[in-house]
């Protein structure tokens, strides 16, 4: 019971993530919409038990943002 | 368990301003928590714990790439 009422929440939470990723217009919120989807998808992959899956997907998303920021400061300037 | 609902809620109010950043904070420590809480195994807490330090690590490199955007 618990379960599925975990399972419905993080799946709004990735719909949110989404639609928000698609509707705003600055990239900064962009990147703000991917780090919801993440957070909604990373616990979906811990309830399945594929815990060193979860550790590696949670150490890689944050350096791929970090190689986008990068990129996005060496267009501005 | 409610924090679930807690962060999910914060997400939902999240959107109104241009200040976005704490509250992504306040969602990513109630995930960790629900991270913690969803499955009974001694490894859950070394995958909550870098999903922690990941995601405060990605919030603070947006927030510093904004500060230095505003200060040019």
């Amino acid at each position: 019971m618990i379960e599925q009422i975990i399972t419905l929440g993080l799946t709004g939470l990735i719909f949110l993530g989404a639609a928000a990723t698609a509707l705003w217009k600055n990239p900064f919120d962009k990147l703000i919409g991917l780090s919801l989807l993440s957070a909604g998808v990373i616990p979906l992959i811990v309830m399945r038990g594929y815990l060193d899956v979860a550790i590696v997907v949670a150490i890689l998303i944050p350096i791929s943002t970090i190689f986008i920021l990068l990129l996005l400061g060496r267009k501005t300037s | 368990m409610s924090i679930a609902l807690y962060g999910a809620a914060r997400t939902v109010l999240e959107k109104e301003t241009l200040l976005k950043l704490p509250f992504v904070n306040v969602m990513n420590f109630g995930i960790a928590g629900l991270i913690v809480f969803i499955l009974p195994h001694p490894l859950t807490l070394v995958a909550a714990a870098a999903y922690f330090v990941g995601s405060t690590l990605e919030a603070n490199a947006i927030a510093s790439a904004i500060a230095r955007r505003k200060q040019e």
